[in-house]
C-alpha cells in the first residue's frame, strides 16, 4: 500500500509539469495577449494608450519574449515559490490566490458534506422503499434541484432576501468582517453566510448522487449475498448498511477528486452572482483578460489538488471496497 | 479652454480663479476629527489646512458632516470607478460644465507666449494625507526621478513629451514649479485636466523615495525581499501605485491628496469591499470654512455580476452610481423600485457622439472591396439604406436620434453636415447610387457583384459583450438586402475583435464614437490617429504615428487633417485652435468615412434621494470622469 502511494506521488511530478505546460500554452492560445485586452478595456472608456506606454508595459511584463521562454521563467520561479505578478491586479499572484483557494476548499468541503448528508440517506431510502410515496417525493425534489440552474436559484434566493428580508446580497462575510483578520468571530460569521452557497451549489449534486445511490443500491439489493445475510438473521438495517451500501458507496468516493475542479469551474457563475470570494470568479477574469500568471497559478493549483483528490479517492476505495485491488 | 487661452494671449498673468484668499476665515471640521484633535492624535484644523485652502461654493447648500456613501465596483479592472469618485486630484481639473480647465492642486498657473513653459503655483502649507508637507519637491520628484528616468519609463510617455523629448522642470521656490517642453504644447492644460495626467502630484516624495535607488541605496534589498518583484521600478509601482492600475488603491500607507484615503480594506483581488475614510488633511473648504469632505466614509462593494448589482441598487444599497446601471434594459426595473429603494434618477449627457459607428475599412486588403468602399457615393448609399428610426425603435427602445458623428449641437464645434448628412432613409436613391457606381451586376440571389465577380458582402464581427450591436446588425442586414448588399455578423470575444482590427483583417468594425462633448480630446473618427480605434484606416494611423516609416501613406485629405492637427496641438490660442479643428471637421464631413446609427442616448444613474449637492445632470465621459469634476467631496446626506 505504502509503496503504491509513494509510486503514485512520484508519478505526479512529471504529470504536473505536463499539465502546467499544456495549460500555459492553452492560456496563450487565443490571439493577442494581456495588453490587447488591456488596450480594449481602456479604449472602451475612450482612453488612448500611446504606443510608448504599450511598449513600456510589454517590456515590463516580459510579453516581448518567446512563449517558451516565458513559460520556463514562470515555472522556474514557481519551483522557488514565486508565482509571479498578476498583470491585471499588478500584485504578486501569491497575495491573490491563497485566501481564495482556502475559501474555495472550505466551500467545497462544506458542499460535499451537505451533499452526502442529504443524498446518502435519501438515496438509501428510495432504493429500499422503491416506488413508495417517499421515493417519488424525494425523486421529484431531487429532479427540481438538478433541473434548476444554480445561478438562477442563487438569484431567486437573493431576490427573496432583498425584497422580503431586506438583507444584503451575496458574499461570505458581513461587511465588518470582510477584510478583517481571521478570528473566531469572523469564522462564526462565515458559517452564518456559508449555508446559502452550500445549498445553492449542493442541490444539483445532491440530486444526481441520490439517483446514483438509488440505482447502485437497487443492483446490490437483489444479489445472493444479501439474501444470504438476511437468511442468517441479520437485522434489516445492519444488513443494508454493512454490505450493499458499502458497495454502492463507490461512486461517492471515486468522485472526491472531481469535487474541487467541478466546483471551481462549474460554479463560477454562481460564485459571481453571489459575490463569493472564491477562486472561480478570479480565475475567470484572469482567463478573460489573459492574465497568464494568475490564470496559470490557478490552473496549476487546481490540477494539483485534483491529482491529490484522485489519490485520496483511490486510497479510500481500496479501504472501502473489497473488490478493488491496487497492484 | 477659454481660460487657458486668455492666459496664453495676455501671457504671464497669475490667476486665482475660483479661489480667493479668506484670511480671516474660521475653519471647522468633522466631529470625528474634532475628537481626534482633542485626544491629541491630530493637530487643529487650522494647522492641517493650507494657508490658502480652495474655497468651494456648494451648488445647493453648505452641508452637514457624517455618513457613508455606498457605490459598487466590478470584480477586477474597475479601479477607475474609485478614481471617478475620489477624483483625479491633479494640478488642474475640469469645471463642472466640462467647458474649461480650472485650478485644483495648483492655485494658479501661467503659460508663456509660445506654450512651451508652464509655471504652476502650489498652495502654501498644503499637506499629504499623512500630515507631511506637499511642496514643489514632490512635483520635482516626479519629473526628475521618474519621468526622466529611463529605468522607470523606458519610452517617453506621450502626455509629458513633445517630439519625443521629455518634459523638464525647474523648482522656482517651495510653491512654484515650471515645466518646460522642447516645442509648443498648446493642449497641455487640457491634457492635465484629463484623469490620467495626475502623475505630477500622485507620488509623495517623503514616502515613495524609499523605493527609489537615488534616495535609498539599499533598495535592492527591498526588491529581493518582495515576491514577484524584479527591479526597483516594479517595487515602486507596487507600493506607491500607478495612475492607471488597481494597486493605486491597494496600499493604505501611501499618502495622497484625495478627499478620502484607502483603509486596511483596500482594493486587492480578494477584496469584497473597499473602504475609504476622510482625509484629515484635505485642502478644500466650503464657503463657511468647513473642511471638506462632508461624508465620513466612502464604501465600495465589489459585485462581479450586473444582475446582483442591480439587486443591490433596487434594495437601496447604492447611493450614487451610473456605471453598470445605465443600460437601457435595466431602466424599467430601476424606475419601478424607486420609492422602495429610496433613490431617484439623475441624468447624464454622454460625451460620445454616436453609440454605434460603422467603420468601413478604407484600407481593405482586397483591392475590389477597397475600391468600392473608397467610393464616396457607395458609402452614401450604404448610409441612406439604413432605416435608423427602425433600429432606434427596436434596439434602443426609442431613445436616440439618427446621427452620424461629430460634436453635439450644443458644442461650439458642432458641424451639421458631419452630424446629419445622409441619415434620411432612401433605399431607392441608394440603389441608383450603387448602380451608378458600377456595382450593377447581381448574382442569382439578387446580391450585387464586385467587378471581380465576387458578391459585395461584408463579414463582420462585433464585440459579443455588446449585444445591442448584434441586434442592430441583424436589422441592417435585412435593410441592406433591399439594396443587394450582404452582411453576415457574429459576436466574438473582445480581444479577438481587437486583434482582427489591428491586423487590418476586417470589412468593417462597430464601436461607439467619442467626440460628442469632447471632439478635440477624442478625434479618432475624424482622423486616423488612434492605433486601436481608428478602425476605418489602421494602416494610415500607423503611417501617421510612425512618421511615415510604417503603414500606408494616406490620401491628401487625411494628410491635410494631420497638418491641421499638428498646428492645433502647437498653438495656445483657443480661437485659432477652434478654427483649426472646425476645418478638420469640415474635411471629415466632406470625406464621410464613418457611418453612424444613433446619437448616444441619454443615460441615467441612481442617486439616494437624501444625497445633496449632486447636479441633476452632468456629462458622462472618461475624459470628464463623472462625477469627480462635480466635486463629490461636497455631497452630503440631508438629515432624515
Amino acid at each position: 500500500m505504502l509503496r503504491y502511494i509513494v509510486k503514485r506521488i512520484i508519478w505526479m511530478i512529471p504529470f504536473l509539469f505536463g499539465i502546467s505546460l499544456v495549460s500555459f500554452l492553452l492560456i496563450q492560445a487565443p490571439p493577442g495577449d494581456y495588453l490587447t485586452t488591456y488596450i480594449a478595456t481602456l479604449a472602451e472608456s475612450n482612453e488612448v494608450l500611446s504606443q510608448e506606454a504599450i511598449d513600456n508595459l510589454r517590456e515590463r511584463f516580459g510579453l516581448d519574449q518567446p512563449l517558451l521562454v516565458q513559460y520556463f521563467k514562470w515555472i522556474g520561479n514557481i519551483v522557488q515559490g514565486d508565482f509571479g505578478m498578476s498583470f491585471e491586479w499588478r500584485q504578486p499572484v501569491s497575495d491573490l490566490i491563497w485566501e481564495r483557494m482556502a475559501l474555495t476548499l472550505l466551500l467545497s468541503f462544506a458542499t460535499l458534506l451537505f451533499t452526502w448528508a442529504v443524498a446518502f440517506p435519501i438515496g438509501v431510502y428510495s432504493a429500499v422503499r422503491k416506488y413508495s410515496v417517499g421515493d417519488y417525493v424525494a425523486t421529484f425534489v431531487g429532479f427540481i434541484g438538478l433541473a434548476t440552474p444554480n445561478f438562477l436559484l442563487a438569484l431567486i434566493l437573493m431576490y427573496i432576501g432583498v425584497v422580503y428580508f431586506g438583507s444584503s446580497v451575496g458574499g461570505l462575510f458581513s461587511p465588518e468582517y470582510q477584510n478583517a483578520p481571521w478570528s473566531m468571530a469572523k469564522f462564526l460569521d462565515l458559517l452564518s453566510h456559508l449555508w446559502l452557497p452550500v445549498i445553492v451549489l449542493g442541490t444539483s449534486a445532491t440530486a444526481s448522487l441520490i439517483r446514483i445511490m438509488r440505482a447502485n443500491l437497487l443492483d446490490e439489493l437483489d444479489k445472493p449475498y444479501v439474501d444470504t445475510a438476511r437468511a442468517k438473521g441479520l437485522s434489516e438495517f445492519w444488513l443494508i448498511v454493512k454490505y450493499p451500501v458499502r458497495v454502492a458507496l463507490n461512486p461517492f468516493i471515486s468522485t472526491i477528486g472531481w469535487v474541487l475542479p467541478s466546483l471551481v469551474s462549474g460554479a463560477v457563475i454562481t460564485a459571481i452572482v453571489l459575490s463569493l470570494p472564491t477562486a472561480g470568479p478570479l480565475m475567470l477574469s484572469a482567463l478573460k483578460s489573459q492574465d497568464m500568471y494568475l490564470a496559470g497559478a490557478f490552473v496549476l493549483l487546481l490540477s494539483s489538488l485534483t491529482v491529490v483528490g484522485m489519490l485520496l479517492s483511490d486510497i479510500l476505495l481500496v479501504l472501502m471496497d473489497p473488490r478493488v485491488k491496487y497492484d | 479652454m477659454k481660460h487657458v487661452g486668455r492666459l496664453a494671449r495676455t501671457s504671464a498673468v497669475a490667476l486665482l480663479c475660483s479661489t480667493t484668499a479668506l484670511f480671516a476665515m474660521d475653519f471647522s471640521e468633522a466631529p470625528m476629527l474634532t475628537e481626534m484633535v482633542e485626544a491629541g492624535q491630530l493637530p487643529p484644523v487650522e494647522e492641517r489646512l493650507p494657508a490658502n485652502p480652495e474655497v468651494i461654493t456648494p451648488i445647493e447648500s453648505v452641508g452637514v458632516y457624517g455618513g457613508t456613501i455606498r457605490r459598487a465596483l466590478g470584480g477586477s479592472n474597475d479601479h477607475n470607478s474609485i478614481l471617478r469618485f475620489v477624483g483625479p486630484q491633479g494640478l488642474v481639473r475640469w469645471n463642472p460644465e466640462f467647458t474649461a480647465v480650472v485650478p485644483n492642486v495648483a492655485e494658479a498657473w501661467e503659460v508663456n507666449e509660445d506654450a512651451t513653459e508652464f509655471t504652476f503655483t502650489l498652495r502654501e502649507g498644503m499637506k499629504w494625507s499623512d500630515g507631511e508637507p506637499f511642496t514643489a519637491d514632490d512635483v520635482m520628484f516626479f519629473v526628475e526621478d521618474l519621468l526622466n528616468n529611463e529605468e522607470f519609463y523606458p519610452n517617453a510617455p506621450a502626455r509629458f513629451a513633445i517630439e519625443g523629448e521629455r518634459m523638464q522642470a525647474e523648482k522656482i521656490d517651495d510653491t512654484t514649479v515650471r515645466f518646460t517642453f522642447a516645442g509648443p504644447y498648446g493642449t497641455f492644460m487640457n491634457e492635465l485636466a484629463t484623469p490620467l495626467a495626475q502623475e505630477p502630484v500622485i507620488w509623495a516624495k517623503h514616502y515613495c523615495q524609499q523605493f527609489h535607488p537615488t534616495y535609498n541605496p539599499n533598495v535592492q534589498d527591498l526588491v529581493d525581499a518582495t515576491e514577484a518583484v524584479e527591479d526597483w521600478a516594479a517595487l515602486f509601482r507596487l507600493r506607491c501605485g500607478e495612475v492607471e492600475a488597481p494597486n493605486r488603491w491597494s496600499n493604505p500607507d501611501r499618502p495622497t491628496l484625495d478627499p478620502w484615503v484607502v483603509t486596511e480594506q483596500a482594493y486587492t483581488a480578494g477584496a469584497t469591499q473597499v473602504v475609504m475614510e476622510r482625509n484629515p488633511y484635505f485642502w478644500q473648504v466650503d464657503t463657511e470654512g468647513n473642511q471638506l469632505p462632508y461624508i465620513d466614509v466612502f464604501n465600495n462593494i465589489v459585485s462581479q455580476d450586473n444582475q446582483a448589482l442591480l439587486l443591490e441598487a433596487i434594495a437601496g444599497n447604492i447611493d450614487l452610481q451610473r456605471r453598470r446601471l445605465d443600460g437601457l434594459a435595466d431602466r424599467p426595473v430601476i424606475a419601478e423600485n424607486r420609492d422602495a429603494g429610496g433613490y431617484e434618477f439623475y441624468n447624464l449627457t454622454p460625451s460620445a457622439s454616436n453609440d454605434m459607428a460603422i467603420h468601413l475599412n478604407m484600407t481593405h486588403k482586397d483591392p475590389d472591396m477597397r475600391a468600392a468602399i473608397n467610393d464616396r457615393s457607395v458609402r452614401e448609399a450604404l448610409s441612406i439604406a439604413i432605416d435608423r428610426e427602425e433600429i432606434i425603435d427596436i434596439v434602443y427602445q426609442g431613445v436616440g436620434e439618427p446621427w452620424q458623428i461629430g460634436a453635439v449641437p450644443e458644442h461650439p464645434l458642432y458641424n451639421e453636415q458631419l452630424g446629419r448628412q445622409h441619415t434620411e432613409y432612401d433605399p431607392d436613391r441608394a440603389n441608383e447610387l450603387l448602380d451608378a457606381a458600377g456595382l450593377d451586376q447581381r448574382d442569382g440571389e439578387g446580391f450585387r457583384l464586385l467587378p471581380n465577380g465576387e458578391r459585395f458582402a461584408f463579414n463582420v464581427n462585433y464585440s459579443a459583450e455588446t449585444t445591442r450591436w448584434g441586434d442592430a446588425l441583424e436589422i441592417i442586414r435585412e435593410q441592406w438586402q433591399e439594396i443587394g448588399v450582404d452582411v453576415t455578423s457574429s459576436g466574438v470575444e473582445r480581444s479577438i475583435y481587437y486583434s482582427r482590427g489591428e491586423a487590418n483583417e476586417h470589412d468593417f468594425m462597430v464601436w461607439t464614437a467619442p467626440g460628442g462633448l469632447d471632439p478635440t480630446l477624442s478625434p479618432r473618427n475624424v482622423m486616423a490617429v488612434h492605433p486601436q480605434a481608428s478602425w476605418f484606416a489602421i494602416p494610415w494611423t500607423r503611417w501617421y504615428l510612425s512618421g511615415g516609416t510604417e503603414g500606408e501613406e494616406p490620401p491628401a485629405s487625411m494628410q491635410r487633417r494631420y497638418e491641421l492637427f499638428e498646428e492645433y496641438k502647437a498653438t495656445g490660442d483657443p480661437a485659432r485652435q477652434q478654427e483649426l479643428f472646425a476645418q478638420i471637421h469640415q474635411i471629415a464631413a466632406d470625406e464621410f468615412e464613418v457611418i453612424g446609427i444613433t446619437k448616444a442616448p441619454q443615460m441615467t444613474g441612481v442617486k439616494n434621494t437624501r444625497l445633496r449637492n449632486v447636479p441633476g445632470a452632468m456629462p458622462a465621459s472618461w475624459m470628464y470622469p463623472d462625477p469627480a469634476p462635480t466635486l463629490p467631496q461636497t455631497y452630503f446626506f440631508a438629515p432624515e
